[in-house]
């Protein structure tokens, strides 16, 4: 039944790769452009999510206990992942898909994360892991728990919020986003070359989210999407040859990959892209810390930013603040400062010629 | 007048940014054509021309993973 995973996966490669959905370009916009629409889509996909697993918990279908919080490793390791994903230019899943559609800029990316989250684990910095995972732990990392209450009254009130966004978003006077020609009708018209909208392709991601619960919880791993363990457990089956390694969640990111790769194939969007030397070293760069960070966090912008936020947990709500927090240092000294001082440069050469 | 501006083999936001700086120095009514091979620039460069108030005059694919826009200043 792990093939599922396979299957799980490509579904969610290939609707990211067509709706382009991309959380680090979501978190940077919030910053760059004040544009929330990413981060309201996000909510969105949590939000169907969180309904759904909710209900199969109460029904029975499986048991999920959030357990512990080490607030420190989460806050610090997210803020780091948030730094990584900004130098790679795309998060975990956003640099599967994105190898998918032949840019090698992410295979070095997704080379430098697989390698470091396997050295933060069974490697050099596992000692390190696991003394900042244990050296500052709060017991409970259910906010219902916390305060006591029914977890409903934690989801119904957040669906609410959400609905309002949606509706607030919907009715906003609206521009027309000129469109590309289109050469294809019907059916391959709509899969591989409309533009989908993000709210559209949030909602499909929840359900995604949601029926990977289900579908990993009969392999025996109780948990929704996950991507920094799969990915490091791909390196330590391939260097150790345990076939233990092999997982739900193995086969997930793989299908990831593989559902890009049909999507941009069939829509003509895939080719082989070579970055500059620049470009490939913060890859590179960015890959590392963003393994360090998702592993010390607990999960990157999928793991802690769409399940343990839909688990309605301290840790994935944590998380993404801070991991947010660390998109904006990043685009502040990447996009923002670089720019600034571009204007003050010719500004001054300007005078000087005056 | 019109303005090539190619930023084939950059990731976003990049083409997005290089487009932008490349607006500031045009003239209203001069275009600029933009020649770009990122994913997500299909999305998100018609999205900033059209909120910034210019006009799309041309949006095209030109092969596989490579498009062109034209966008003429307001």
């Amino acid at each position: 039944m792990i093939i599922t995973g396979l299957l799980c996966g490509a579904l969610l490669g290939f609707v990211m790769q067509r709706g382009r959905f991309c959380l680090t370009g979501g978190f940077r916009d919030m910053y760059l452009a004040k544009d929330n629409r990413m981060f309201y889509a996000l909510l969105i996909a949590i939000a169907v999510q969180s309904v759904g697993v909710f209900l199969l918990i109460d029904l029975g279908v499986f048991e999920y206990s959030a357990g512990a919080l080490p607030i420190l490793s989460v806050i610090v390791g997210s803020f780091i992942f948030g730094i990584g994903i900004i130098l790679a230019g795309g998060c975990a899943t956003g640099t599967w898909y994105r190898a998918g559609e032949g840019l090698i800029g992410s295979w070095i990316a997704l080379a430098g994360y697989m390698l470091m989250s396997t050295m933060m684990r069974t490697g050099v910095f596992g000692p390190l892991n696991q003394q900042m995972q244990t050296s500052s732990v709060l017991p409970t990392n259910s906010i219902a728990e916390t305060f006591g209450i029914n977890h409903w009254f934690i989801i119904i009130p957040f669906v609410a919020v959400v609905l309002f966004i949606i509706y607030k978003q919907l009715t906003k006077p609206k521009v027309a986003i000129p469109k590309l020609k289109a050469k294809r009708t019907g059916l391959a018209h709509i899969l591989f070359e409309k533009r989908w909208h993000p709210f559209v392709t949030a909602t499909l991601i929840g359900m995604i989210a949601l029926i990977a619960w289900p579908l990993s919880a009969a392999t025996g791993r109780v948990f929704g999407l996950g991507i920094t363990t799969p990915s490091a457990n791909i390196l330590q089956y391939l260097t150790t040859g345990d076939q233990s390694f092999l997982n739900w969640g193995v086969f997930l990111v793989v299908g990831i990959f593989s559902g890009s790769l049909i999507a941009a194939k069939a829509s003509k969007e895939f080719r082989f892209r070579m970055p500059d030397v620049k470009t490939g070293i913060n890859s590179f760069i960015g890959g590392n810390l963003m393994g360090f960070g998702a592993t010390l966090a607990g999960g990157c912008s999928i793991g802690n930013g769409l399940v343990m936020t839909a688990m309605m947990t301290w840790q994935g709500w944590i998380g993404l603040v801070f991991m947010i927090l660390g998109t904006w240092t990043a685009s502040y000294f990447v996009f923002v400062r670089p720019r600034q001082k571009a204007k003050a440069a010719k500004l001054k050469q300007e005078v000087t010629t005056a | 007048m019109q303005r090539k501006l190619e930023v084939l083999g950059m990731v976003c936001p990049f083409p997005l940014i290089e487009a932008q700086q490349a607006m500031e120095e045009l003239n209203s009514g001069d275009e600029l054509v933009v020649e770009f091979d990122c994913t997500q620039g299909t999305e998100s460069i018609p999205r900033w021309a059209a909120e910034a108030g210019h006009t799309v005059t041309e949006f095209e694919q030109t092969d596989e993973a490579a498009w062109t826009i034209t966008i003429r200043k307001k």
